[in-house]
């Protein structure tokens, strides 16, 4: 966008600016319009911010911007600013005598994009259209990433989104989301936002469970649910979505499952070394909790409840035991029993990888895992402790440095579980950060409330219950927990998570295997 | 004629109750705006005489609410900075001042003479203004 000296031009944006000013001081009105005008903006003055509000409520596409003196008899100018943030969410320029700070920072707390002092020169409101342009260009980004689109920003959703895409079965969707992401512009016309209502989700989930999850495609899911004006885009991300959502419930489950397991199988656990290429799955999970030892710091930013991961991040403290999450005992990928979702073998690799460089950088790898920093993570943990008391077999002596990252695995993870639980207890640092760290934390506490307990009831039967669990608990989560589903998905769109897939199976395994070689 | 205007108007410069910011403004009047300096300084003085009048009567109260002064006094402050009036802008700050601090004596002296640097600047204005019809041009 240039400036044009072009009077004629009104599309020639910032040429034809509509600007609304709004004074009480007739003087500074009538100057601040004459300077609006000579900077070729479409000027419409008033001296009530009444007014103002009318004018504005009238046609909310018919200003651009709007000046607003801050001390204005009839209402302060903040809290119009606030109003028209909130009902028209305009770019609203605060204007003042007052120099203080204080002024100007509440102008900036109540949403100003700019405050201008008294006397107004015309250089500054010459560049006064960058405002407008920024807000639209967040408009645009805004609603694109609630959308999961990313037509809107493509770069940033794109790497949010192969972050979390990095697993196989997600690389269909890539394709198609690339394919969709022709709209580079972010200036381009917004996509309408798309409110997943449960109606909507029913029927996505009908789509889906038909197709069957490993075989849901968008295009095909858009086919079945048959809606109007619904994309195939729209479909996609809220696909991915769910698909990470699932996963991070099942890996609540499957940790509550193990939990139930571990305890019940402590005694029976076997020395650590034994424990050898149990499964595929901790194989890769050791891989990636050695990493996670190294990386303790960064394991903070997690999000789910579990202390796996926590204990492990926790400076090497913890011993690495063979993590032989009992759910690994299946080989459907160490998550999801009986989701059709590909194993996290490529994920564990994956992860390993990713944890070897990135486990300072990860901000909320571990989605579904307690496997945060520390195993401060007890506060979020509630529902998960209440658990973990039960097993109280390990002390802080299972946090040796020493963390075998190979494939101990085996079925003592109720002891590794315990250990866990145990050292966790005392380590319990920082529960606030923990929590606060992971956003969807507290979500996932809720949401594996019901998970938790239906995982507890099970636990009296910890090995059937391990797996049944998982199975129950992913048809739970398919069929009936649209409500909460739905929650966690929408939490999940607000956050920005990704490398949900890898931590968990990571932090999970390391933590067992830290446990391990306390025993 | 002409001459005189431009002599009044060079003294209010020289004498410090006009600023930049009044230069400013006569910038802004062009073809498009021939009377705009015209038209802001009679708006001006309609605020600044009710300004000028509340306060007034706020102060022959003799109760001195402070915050109500003050609040007279920023309104004032206002059109008087965007009209480059900055006598009367200083005498605003520092009666400002003494609201802050409760002083009201000191807001009332401060008032007599932000009355009496009006009223000059006013009177020098209207000088200018009977020498010359307001649609006639004036020196930059």
């Amino acid at each position: 966008m240039t400036v044009k000296q072009d009077f004629g031009a009104v599309d020639q944006f910032p040429v034809g600016m509509r600007v609304l000013a709004v004074d009480d001081d007739q003087t500074c009105l009538r100057i601040l319009e004459t300077l609006l005008h000579r900077c070729q903006y479409h000027v419409t003055t008033t001296d009530r911010a009444e007014t103002a509000l009318e004018l504005l409520r009238e046609n909310r596409d018919k200003f651009d911007l709007v000046i607003s003196d801050v001390d204005m008899p009839d209402m302060d100018g903040f809290k119009l600013l606030e109003l028209v943030g909130l009902e028209m969410d305009l770019p609203v320029i605060m204007l003042s005598a007052h120099s203080d700070p204080k002024f100007v920072m509440k102008g900036v707390k109540h949403g100003a994009c700019d405050y201008l002092l008294k006397p107004v020169r015309i250089e500054e409101l010459k560049n006064i259209w960058q405002h407008v342009v920024r807000k639209s260009k967040l408009k645009k980004m805004k609603s694109s990433l609630s959308n999961g689109d990313s037509d809107g920003n493509p770069d940033q959703n794109r790497l949010k989104a192969n972050r979390k895409r990095k697993d196989q079965f997600q690389e269909e969707e890539d394709e198609e989301e690339r394919g969709g992401n022709e709209n580079d512009d972010p200036t381009a016309q917004k996509k309408p936002r798309v409110l997943w209502t449960r109606e909507l989700h029913n029927k996505f989930l009908a789509a889906v469970d038909h197709l069957g999850v490993e075989k849901a495609v968008p295009k095909k899911i858009l086919d079945l649910m048959n809606v109007d004006k619904l994309t195939r885009e729209n479909v996609a991300s809220h696909l991915q979505k769910y698909r990470s959502a699932l996963k991070k419930i099942n890996n609540e489950a499957n940790q509550q499952a193990n939990m139930a397991a571990i305890d019940s199988h402590f005694m029976q656990m076997s020395s650590l070394k034994g424990l050898g290429g149990h499964h595929n799955h901790h194989r890769a999970i050791p891989l990636g909790s050695g990493q996670f030892y190294g990386g303790a710091a960064t394991m903070r930013h997690y999000l789910s409840n579990r202390t796996f991961g926590r204990l492990n991040s926790v400076s090497g403290m913890f011993p690495h035991v063979s993590s032989s999450r009992p759910r690994n005992h299946n080989d459907g990928g160490y998550i999801l029993q009986g989701l059709p979702i590909p194993p996290l073998d490529g994920l564990h690799i994956e992860n390993n990888n990713n944890n070897n460089n990135n486990n300072k950088a990860f901000p909320m790898v571990l989605e579904g895992h307690a496997q945060s920093s520390s195993p401060s993570l007890n506060p979020g943990f509630s529902p998960h402790f209440e658990v973990n008391k039960r097993l109280d077999h390990w002390s802080n002596s299972v946090l040796s440095p020493n963390v075998p990252q190979s494939d101990v695995h085996s079925k003592p993870d109720a002891l590794e579980w315990n250990l866990f639980s145990d050292s966790a207890t005392p380590l319990d640092k920082e529960p606030s950060s923990f929590c606060r760290n992971t956003g969807l934390g507290s979500s996932n506490a809720y949401n594996l409330g019901p998970m938790t307990d239906a995982q507890q009831l099970r636990s009296s039967d910890p090995k059937e219950g391990l797996f049944m669990g998982q199975h129950k608990l992913e048809s739970d989560f398919l069929a009936s927990d649209a409500g909460s589903l739905d929650d966690l998905v929408n939490t999940l769109m607000t956050q920005e998570q990704s490398q949900a897939d890898f931590s968990e199976g990571d932090l999970g395994f390391g933590w067992f295997n830290s446990l391990r070689t306390c025993i | 004629m002409q001459r005189q205007v431009a002599l009044i108007k060079q003294s209010l410069f020289d004498q410090g109750y006009l600023d930049d910011q009044f230069m400013e403004l006569e910038e802004l009047q062009d073809d498009a705006n021939p009377n705009f300096v015209e038209e802001v300084a009679t708006l001006y003085f309609k605020d600044s005489a009710r300004l000028i009048n509340n306060i007034d009567q706020a102060l022959e109260r003799g109760s001195f609410d402070f915050s109500r002064l003050d609040s007279y006094m920023h309104q004032f402050k206002g059109s008087s900075t965007s009209i480059g009036a900055s006598k009367v802008k200083t005498e605003c700050t520092t009666f400002r001042e003494y609201c802050r601090v409760g002083n009201a004596e000191g807001c009332l002296r401060t008032f007599q003479q932000l009355k009496k640097e009006h009223a000059t600047w006013q009177d020098r204005r209207g000088l200018g203004r009977q020498h010359v019809g307001p649609s006639k041009e004036r020196d930059k």
